[in-house]
C-alpha cells in the first residue's frame, strides 16, 4: 500500500513536472537495520513519501532550486535533515538515531553552541550531545549543560550542583536515566543528583509542561539522559577520558569498554573523581557579619571524591532490543565546614587546613545503586518500550555531635546510632514504565502508557527533618500526533494519576520541656511527627500545536500539570542545619495545579537563526516555605520557624536564542533568559519564589574552520556572560549584586599513534571575576562563586 | 540580512519589555536590635552570676510591623563562635560540658509596633537536679523577626559563674 501511494505520487510528480531530479535512498537506524514507514519530505516543493518495507524510498521534485532540503522523520528516531545537490544521483544512505524521546526531534548539527534545536513536537526540546557536552563540561552534568537558555543549576559545591529549569527545581522537574526517573533525596538545597557525566551520551531537556509522557512531577520540565549507545560494529572498542581542572584540582578518568557480537553487546565504564577544596575569590567571607579566613582563598572541607561503576549487556536483532543497566555512583562530599551546623562553629582551622585534599566532618556520603532494562519491540508500525528499574539511594550526612536544644551536652553511649550521625536516608524505588506507539499510514500517531513506581524511604541519626515513608503512584496516559501536512502537527493528551504517602511517626530521642513554665519538671520525648496516610488523584491534560513552513517555525503548547506533596511538605519539623531556621511541614497541603501555556517563533536559515520561546504558568496552590514571624522555643534551638503553605503564583518570561554565519568559519550568537515569578494570595502576597534566577544573556563568538594543520574539527570560542541584578527577593535571601564573567573553550580532534584523539580545554570566568550567584546554595552565607578555572578533557578512541 | 536584522530587533524589543517590570509596595528591610542604647544589656564580655538575673535591654525597631524575638543561652565551652559578635572577650580554657545551663525562649511584641524596648528578666537557676550548672563561657543569642518574616540575630559572648561564697 505504501509503495503503492509512493508510486502514485511518483506518476503523478512526474507528469507534472518536464525537468526532473531523483532523489533515492535507504532508511537505516544505528544498528544497521532498515526502517520501513518513515516519513521522507522534500522542500519546494513541498513533497513526501514513506519508506517501504525494505526502508526504501524515491522522490522526484522538478529541478528549480540547485540544492534541496531533505527531511526524514519516524516515530521513535530523531529526524534527520540534509541539505542535497539537485546533481546529486548516488543512493543516499540515512542513519536515523533512536531517540529516548517520546516522540520525534530534529538535531541541528554543527554551529556548536548549545542553542534551541527545532523539534517535529509543539514541545520545547534541547539536544545536547555527547560533543557539545565534552565542549562545556563543567564540575558536574548541570553545570556543563547551564550555558543552554532557561536552564541553570543551582550550585552546592565544585562538584554538586541541583538543575533548575525556568526558575523551578527540586520535585518540580524530572531526570529520567535511561528511561527510569532517577530518584535522591531531592527535596533538599544541599543533595546534588548522584549522575555519573561521563557516562551520558546525549540530553534532552524539554522545557514546559511535560508531565503527560513522563509523570506527574514534570510541571517545569525533564532532563532525559542517555547512556553509551549500542556499539556498532562487531568486536571490542574502548574509549579514554581523562579530565583535569585548576581550580579544585581535580582530577578524573574514565574507562569505557564496548564489545558487540552481532546481536549481543556489553559495555562497561569505570570512573574516579577526585578533587580538593575549591577556591573562590576572596580571602574571608563575611558570613552573617562575622568574618571567615579563608586559606589560600579555598572554602575550607569542599573536596571531595567520586567512584562509579556501570556495565549493560543487552541483545539487538531486527525487532527487539533489549538492554540491562547496572551501575552504583558512590561520592563523598565535604560541607563548608565554617557553614555547617547552627552556628558558625570555630572549626580547628590547622586541622582543616593542613591538608585541601581531606575530607573531614562535616561530610556527606551517597551510594546509588541501580539496576534497570529497557526493551524495545518494534513491528511494522508499532512499537512497545517497556522500562524496570529498582534504585537504592543511601545517604549520610556525618558531623561532629554538637548539643542543641535539649539534646543532652553528652552523647549517650547507648544510642542505636554513632554520635556524629546527624542524618541518613535510605530509599529504595520500584518503577515498572510501558509504553506502546502506533503510526498509522495516515501520519497518524498514537502513544499510550503506565508508569508504577513505588518508594521506601527509612530515616535515622540523632537530627530530624521528615519522617520515614512509603509512597506509591500509578499514572495512566494516551496521547494522539496528528500531522496533516508536513507543515503542522497537532498533539493532544490526557493523564490520569493515583497517588498515596504513608508516614512513621517520629519521637525525639532525647526529653524536653513539655510546657512553657520555667520550672522544667514535665520533661517528654517529643513527638514530632505522627503517622498519616494521604491519598491523592487528578486528572491532567495538554494540547499542542505546530507550524513550520520556509524559516518559520510556530508552536504553541497548553497543559495542566499536577503534584502531590511530598513527604517533606506534609510531616517536615525539624531544624534545618544550614540555615537559622526551623521547618514546619503541613499535613492538610493540597496538591498542587498548575497550568502553562508555552510557544516557540523561530526563524531560520542556514546562515541564520533567531528563536523566542515565551511562557506563562499558573499555578493555584503553589507550595511554599513561607518564614513566618515566629519561633520555636519549645523544640528546638529559639530559630524562626518556616512553615510550608500554598498561595497562588504566577511565573512568565521567556528566552531568546539568535546565531549568525557571518562568513563560512566564523558565527556570532545571543542568548538571553529571563523569568519571573510574583505570588498573588497569602502572606507573601506580591513577593517572588526563592532562588529565582535573574535575567542574563550570553554574546558568543566562535571560528570552527573544518581543518587546520592536522587538526580535524578545530573550534575556539568565547562566551560572554551578563547577568542583572537580582532584585526579586524573599526572606531571608539578599539582593544579588550583577556581574559578567568571560569563558573560552577551544579543541580538536586529531590523530596520535594511529588513534583518534578529542581534545577540549575550556577557560571559565578568565578575569577571575568576584561575583555570587544568586541560586547558589552558598549565596545565603555570602560565599562568591569560583575563580578562574581551566579545565582540560581529552578523550582517547582505543 | 534585513529580515534577520528586523526581526532580531523586534524580538529583542519584546523581550525587554518582559524583562523591564517590576515589583512595588513590598517590605524588603530586616528589623533591627540595637543594644547601642543606654543601659543596653547583655554587652560582650559581661559577667553574670548563677542564681541571680540577666536583663535584657534592647530596642528592636522594624520599618513596618515587629514579629517576635527570643532567646537562647547556651555553652560556649568548645570556642564555637557566633556570627554577629565580636571575639574579643578572654575566654577561659576549652573544657567538656557536664551539666550547662540550657535557656530557650520565645516572646512576643504587641501587634502593630515598629518599635519595642525590651526590659526581659531571664532568672539563672544555681543548677538542676543533675546538681549545679557548668561554669564558664556562654552564648547569649538572640533572634529577632518582623512580621513579613525577615530575620535578624544577634551573638553575645558573656560569662556565668557561680557567686563566690565571701
Amino acid at each position: 500500500m505504501k509503495l503503492f501511494i509512493s508510486l502514485c505520487l511518483l506518476v503523478l510528480t512526474h507528469a507534472l513536472y518536464a525537468v526532473q531530479f531523483q532523489v533515492k535512498g535507504i532508511v537505516l537506524d544505528n544498528e544497521g537495520k532498515t526502517v520501513p514507514g518513515a516519513i521522507v519530505s522534500v522542500s519546494t516543493p513541498n513533497l513526501s513519501t514513506l519508506t517501504n518495507i525494505d526502508g526504501f524510498f524515491q522522490l522526484e521534485a522538478p529541478l528549480s532550486n540547485k540544492t534541496l532540503l531533505l527531511t526524514v522523520q519516524h516515530i521513535g528516531y530523531l529526524p534527520y535533515k540534509q541539505t542535497i545537490e539537485s546533481t546529486n544521483s548516488d543512493t543516499l544512505v540515512i542513519e536515523l538515531s533512536s531517540s529516548n524521546q517520546l516522540l520525534p526531534e530534529v538535531l541541528v548539527s554543527g554551529n556548536g553552541y548549545l542553542l534551541q534545536k527545532q523539534t517535529f513536537v509543539p514541545l520545547t526540546v534541547q539536544s545536547v550531545s555527547d560533543k557539545e557536552l565534552r565542549h562545556y563540561l563543567g564540575g558536574s552534568l548541570m553545570q556543563s549543560i547551564e550555558r543552554m537558555s532557561g536552564v541553570s543549576a543551582m550550585q552546592i559545591g565544585s562538584g554538586q550542583s541541583k538543575p533548575v529549569i525556568r526558575g523551578l527545581g527540586f520535585n518540580r522537574l524530572v531526570v529520567v536515566e535511561n528511561g527510569i526517573k532517577h530518584e535522591g533525596q531531592q527535596w533538599a538545597a544541599d543533595h546534588g543528583l548522584e549522575i555519573d557525566q561521563f557516562a551520558v551520551h546525549h540530553i534532552e531537556i524539554v522545557k514546559g509542561p511535560a508531565a503527560l509522557g513522563y509523570g506527574a512531577e514534570a510541571i517545569a520540565g525533564v532532563i532525559a539522559l542517555t547512556h553509551d549507545s549500542v556499539p556498532k560494529d562487531n568486536g571490542m572498542r574502548a574509549t579514554w577520558d581523562m579530565v583535569g581542572k585548576s581550580n579544585n584540582q581535580l582530577l578524573g578518568s574514565s574507562l569505557q569498554l564496548a564489545y558487540r557480537k552481532n546481536r549481543i553487546f556489553f559495555t562497561l565504564r569505570g570512573t574516579l573523581i577526585d578533587y580538593a577544596d575549591f577556591r573562590v575569590t576572596t580571602d574571608s567571607v563575611a558570613m552573617y557579619s562575622y568574618k571567615v579566613g579563608l586559606h589560600n582563598k579555598q572554602l575550607r572541607n569542599t573536596a571531595g571524591k567520586e567512584k562509579n561503576l556501570h556495565t549493560s549487556v543487552g541483545y539487538t536483532s531486527s525487532n527487539l532490543t533489549t538492554r540491562f543497566y547496572v551501575s552504583n555512583m558512590s561520592s563523598k562530599t565535604g560541607f563548608f565546614a565554617n557553614a555547617h551546623g547552627l552556628e558558625p562553629r570555630r572549626v580547628n582551622e590547622i586541622v582543616h587546613d593542613a591538608s585541601d585534599r581531606d575530607i573531614l566532618f562535616p561530610y556527606s556520603e551517597v551510594h546509588h545503586l541501580k539496576i534497570t532494562n529497557q526493551t524495545e519491540w518494534l513491528k511494522d508500525n508499532f512499537k512497545v518500550q517497556a522500562q524496570l528499574g529498582f534504585q537504592r539511594n543511601f545517604r549520610q550526612e556525618m558531623s561532629a555531635y554538637v548539643s542543641h536544644g535539649y539534646m543532652p551536652a553528652v552523647f549517650p553511649d547507648n544510642m542505636p546510632f554513632s554520635s556524629s550521625l546527624e542524618r541518613e536516608f535510605d530509599k529504595y524505588i520500584y518503577t515498572a514504565n510501558v509504553r506502546m506507539m502506533y503510526q498509522f499510514a495516515s501520519r497518524f500517531s498514537i502513544v499510550a502508557g503506565n508508569q508504577l513506581d513505588y518508594q521506601h524511604n527509612a530515616i535515622n541519626g540523632r537530627g530530624f527533618i521528615l519522617p520515614a515513608f512509603t509512597k506509591f503512584a500509578d499514572g495512566l496516559y494516551a496521547l494522539a500526533l496528528y500531522t496533516p501536512s508536513s507543515h503542522t502537527t497537532w498533539q493532544g493528551g490526557i493523564r490520569y494519576d493515583y497517588g498515596s504517602i504513608r508516614t512513621t511517626a517520629y519521637a525525639d530521642w532525647y526529653k524536653s520541656p513539655t510546657v512553657e513554665s520555667a520550672s522544667l519538671n514535665e520533661w517528654d520525648y517529643i513527638e514530632r511527627a505522627s503517622a498519616m496516610y494521604r491519598q491523592f488523584n487528578a486528572f491532567s491534560w495538554s494540547m499542542g500545536y505546530r507550524y513550520s513552513k520556509d524559516i518559520l517555525e510556530l508552536k504553541w503548547n497548553i497543559g495542566k500539570s499536577f503534584r502531590m506533596p511530598d513527604a517533606k511538605e506534609l510531616a517536615a519539623n525539624g531544624v534545618n542545619y544550614h540555615q537559622f531556621s526551623y521547618e514546619k511541614g503541613d499535613a492538610s497541603l493540597q496538591p498542587e495545579i498548575a497550568y502553562q501555556l508555552d510557544g516557540t517563533i523561530g526563524f531560520a536559515t542556514s546562515k541564520w537563526g533567531i528563536q523566542t520561546t515565551p511562557f506563562i504558568n499558573y499555578f493555584s496552590n503553589y507550595i511554599y516555605l513561607n518564614p513566618t514571624a515566629n519561633h520555636d522555643w519549645l523544640y528546638g534551638n529559639g530559630n524562626q520557624v518556616f512553615e510550608y503553605s500554598q498561595a497562588a503564583v504566577l511565573r512568565y518570561g521567556t528566552e531568546l536564542d539568535a546565531h549568525y554565519q557571518l562568513f563560512k568559519p566564523l558565527s556570532v550568537a545571543f542568548t538571553a533568559e529571563m523569568v519571573v515569578a510574583r505570588q498573588l494570595s497569602g502572606e507573601k502576597k506580591g513577593y517572588s519564589l526563592p532562588f529565582s534566577p535573574p535575567h542574563s544573556v550570553i554574546f558568543s563568538v566562535q571560528y570552527q574552520p573544518e581543518k587546520w594543520m592536522f587538526f580535524t574539527n578545530p573550534y575556539i570560542g568565547f562566551d560572554w556572560r551578563l547577568v542583572a541584578t537580582q532584585t526579586h527577593i524573599v526572606p531571608p535571601e539578599e539582593i544579588t549584586q550583577g556581574y559578567n564573567t568571560l569563558d573560552a573553550r577551544l579543541g580538536s580532534d586529531f590523530s596520535f599513534l594511529q588513534r583518534t584523539v578529542s581534545l577540549s580545554i575550556q577557560i571559565q570566568n578568565m578575569l577571575n571575576t568576584r561575583y555570587f550567584n544568586h541560586a547558589s546554595y552558598y549565596r545565603l552565607i555570602n560565599v562568591p562563586e569560583p575563580g578562574t578555572n581551566l579545565i582540560v578533557n581529552l578523550r582517547m578512541f582505543i | 540580512m534585513k529580515k534577520f536584522r528586523k526581526i532580531s530587533l523586534s524580538l529583542f524589543f519584546v523581550f525587554l519589555l518582559f524583562a523591564c517590570t517590576q515589583s512595588e509596595g513590598i517590605d524588603m528591610q530586616k528589623p533591627e536590635i540595637d543594644l547601642t542604647i543606654q543601659e543596653a544589656s547583655p554587652l560582650n564580655c559581661n559577667v553574670f552570676y548563677f542564681g541571680e538575673t540577666i536583663t535584657l535591654h534592647s530596642l528592636l525597631k522594624d520599618n513596618v510591623e515587629l514579629g517576635t524575638y527570643s532567646v537562647e543561652i547556651h555553652h560556649n565551652f568548645d570556642h564555637h563562635s557566633h556570627s554577629t559578635d565580636v571575639m574579643n572577650c578572654d575566654l577561659l580554657p576549652k573544657r567538656k560540658a557536664e551539666n550547662p545551663f540550657v535557656f530557650i525562649k520565645g516572646y512576643g511584641i504587641p501587634v502593630g509596633q515598629t518599635s519595642h524596648q525590651t526590659a526581659t528578666e531571664i532568672e539563672l537557676p544555681t543548677g538542676n537536679e543533675l546538681g549545679l550548672f557548668d561554669e564558664g563561657d556562654y552564648h547569649f543569642f538572640i533572634s529577632l523577626t518582623d512580621k513579613q518574616g525577615w530575620s535578624t540575630q544577634k551573638g553575645i559572648s558573656i560569662k556565668i559563674i557561680h557567686k563566690p561564697i565571701d
